[in-house]
């Protein structure tokens, strides 16, 4: 198979950030953390755990909420999705477990969790439920580059295991998602009580499921355009619906935990942590239900956009909110991130759009998108050979 | 066949008697070994150098002027590892690198970290620091004087301080003495113990003049044990897998059934 692409000026762009994030890199490896970062002994997370790793993980969620909305909950019109969901995925774990690498004091001890008993540490249960996962993502996706290469043998292996290790990714998101915020729910004095909350695991579960049809949607648009095939306007209404719900559901679980906490007037109070607040809950919650609720704007493709990225960067406020923004340790004690902390992130994600970007290309990810008219599941689909090991003759 | 009595120690902080001569902090670094810092002048309140701990500094004594009547006046205060009963840093690290002893002391072993710094972010008197600009950076904390104490000495903070103002032996004891002093001399001390019930008790049990709030205390924090937050969630780990695993694969089952079911109908068709 053909490994090779045509750089385009996008290509060469995304590159040229990894080779300045590389550069980066390579000094906070050389002289150490404090020479690229500003996190300090008050904030010892900064945007690096914020933005590189909670946030990651959380749109990260796109795989496992796609895949149980189609192999478990058999929704199966949105079959087309499941490649790119998987995929994305992938590459957002493997952009947190990167920025793990360049976050950790001392990444080549990293293993040590692999080898521990602390099963009273959510890092610990994050961890290996991050490297389990990652690697049951890889298994789910080998299917198509194998499937490509022919490698016959590989394939009808990969293909044999892919049910419980397609249940067993599902089951381990629900339980790494929740346990970042598990993380979270240890530090009450130092998280502002807007955002502090006993039920963060929870919070963070379901905003990482919100994160999925949001990301589905945006992949699928952009695809559409870089890779010049018409979208599947139909579907992607339906995939807006299924997130009106979870953006609506979402919004009211906040609300309700700020009344239920008894902390609502925390909401109004003059402080920037209410105005951070009213952004994330404003911008990222609010208008694009609203918007999403629109039949016109679930019709076209920038009210699409428009109401997928403001949800995408709610999440990324919110996780910042949580993890940075809303904390306070010494009142004498600030954080803002260094050019270093961003030019490094940028790095990893442009790394990871680039990859994305290289294997549509280069393998048939988008290939099975049936028009409408043949778009309820039958047996004949022609993606056989993605579902083989579901049984299907 | 009974397990060797273990008494957890415990310090008495009376900062009643500190008189302020940083003895505790010079001890401190002599028996850690860390280096000298370059002071500075800050502004704000609090006269102490360094301003806070950090990784050459384990204990600090903070110098707070208190407004008391007509004249302003010295009340110090000390920052230094609570140790507590159970400490939420340990039970954040993934790695078991920071742990309890049972005699008392929370230490750290760099073997074992990956530099995660949970323990930085989970500890509610935010003690740990770390040394940013190393390569390969470790946490630095009071230990508690841990190795003093498994042969049978006190910290170095207790040994040298002039005043009386650290006692060190078994928490009971302390506890007891303590509780002793504020009834003995109600007009010294606020009828408060920093540290009996903070976060389910530390071993470390801080007196004051005045309140802890005015001499740069984390004040307001839980009286339960911090590791109870995440604990109740993490303990459902195993059984929430079960469930779900369970759950998900019965739908898929379904799902698969129902499939292969429309399947043979077409072909009928």
């Amino acid at each position: 198979m053909n490994w090779r692409i045509r750089l385009t000026w996008w290509d060469k762009t995304l590159l040229a950030i990894v080779a300045v994030a590389a550069v980066i890199g390579f000094v906070r490896f050389a002289t150490g953390i404090g020479t690229v970062a500003n996190i300090n002994n008050a904030y010892p997370w900064g945007w690096w755990v914020g933005y590189g790793i909670m946030t990651m993980i959380a749109i990260g969620g796109v795989g496992f909420t796609i895949t149980a909305l189609v192999e478990i909950f058999g929704v199966h019109r949105y079959h087309s999705f499941l490649r790119p969901a998987v995929l994305m995925a992938f590459l957002c774990y493997a952009s947190a477990i990167t920025m793990l690498m360049v976050e950790l004091g001392r990444p080549w001890m990293v293993w040590m969790v692999l080898v521990s008993w602390a099963p009273t540490s959510a890092l610990y249960e994050v961890g290996w439920c991050a490297f389990l996962y990652l690697t049951v993502l890889a298994l789910e996706f080998a299917r198509v580059p194998l499937e490509q290469a022919g490698w016959r043998r590989a394939f009808r292996i990969v293909s044999a295991i892919y049910i419980p290790i397609m249940l067993l990714g599902v089951t381990l998101s629900h339980l790494h998602q929740s346990s970042l915020g598990t993380l979270m729910t240890l530090i009450p004095h130092k998280i502002n009580l807007l955002w502090w909350s006993d039920q963060l695991p929870l919070v963070f579960l379901f905003s990482a499921m919100m994160a999925g049809p949001a990301m589905a949607i945006l992949e699928h648009l952009a695809a559409a355009r870089w890779l010049g095939f018409e979208p599947r306007m139909d579907l992607l209404a339906g995939l807006a619906r299924i997130e009106a719900w979870l953006v609506g559901l979402f919004l009211a679980f906040q609300m309700g935990d700020l009344f239920y906490r008894g902390v609502a007037d925390a909401m109004f109070s003059a402080s920037w942590f209410a105005v951070s607040f009213w952004v994330e809950i404003g911008f990222g919650l609010m208008v694009p239900f609203v918007l999403l609720m629109m039949p016109e704007v679930r019709e076209t493709r920038r009210g699409l956009a428009t109401a997928c990225a403001l949800i995408i960067a709610g999440i990324l406020l919110h996780r910042l909110n949580v993890a940075v923004i809303g904390l306070r340790v010494r009142h004498w004690e600030t954080y803002v991130p260094s050019f270093g902390e961003v030019g490094i992130t940028l790095g990893i994600t442009a790394a990871a759009l680039f990859a994305f970007g290289w294997l549509a290309r280069i393998l048939p990810i988008h290939e099975e998108l049936p028009s409408p008219e043949t778009s309820t599941h039958s047996a004949t689909h022609p993606a056989g050979a993605w579902r083989g090991a579901e049984g299907v003759s | 066949m009974s397990t060797p009595a273990v008494k957890p120690k415990a310090m008495i902080q009376d900062n009643t008697r500190c008189i302020g001569c940083r003895a505790c902090m010079v001890a401190c670094k002599s028996w850690n070994d860390r280096p000298e810092d370059k002071t500075d002048f800050f502004a704000g309140e609090g006269y102490q150098n360094p301003r806070d701990l950090d990784a050459n500094n384990y204990t600090l004594i903070t110098f707070n002027e208190i407004v008391n009547g007509p004249n302003p006046d010295w009340v110090f205060g000390r920052q230094l590892c609570m140790h507590c009963i159970q400490p939420a840093c340990a039970s954040a690290c993934p790695t078991t690198a920071m742990f309890k002893t049972d005699l008392g002391p929370v230490v750290f072993d760099e073997s074992r970290c990956i530099g995660c710094r949970a323990c930085m972010q989970a500890c509610p008197f935010i003690i740990p620091k770390y040394d940013y600009e190393s390569f390969a950076p470790k946490i630095h904390k009071c230990t508690f004087c841990a190795d003093r104490q498994e042969v049978g000495l006190e910290p170095a903070c207790a040994k040298v301080c002039p005043t009386g103002a650290i006692s060190f032996g078994d928490r009971d004891d302390m506890v007891v003495e303590a509780k002793r002093r504020i009834a003995e001399a109600p007009g010294t001390y606020i009828p408060e113990i920093y540290g009996l019930d903070e976060v389910g008790g530390t071993s470390v049990l801080h007196l004051s003049s005045v309140p802890f709030e005015k001499i740069g205390y984390i004040t307001g924090l839980p009286k339960t044990p911090m590791p109870d937050l995440t604990h109740r969630w993490l303990r459902m780990t195993a059984p929430v897998f079960a469930v779900l695993y369970a759950i998900f694969g019965a739908l898929n089952w379904i799902v698969r059934r129902r499939m292969r079911r429309q399947g043979h109908e077409g072909e009928h068709q």
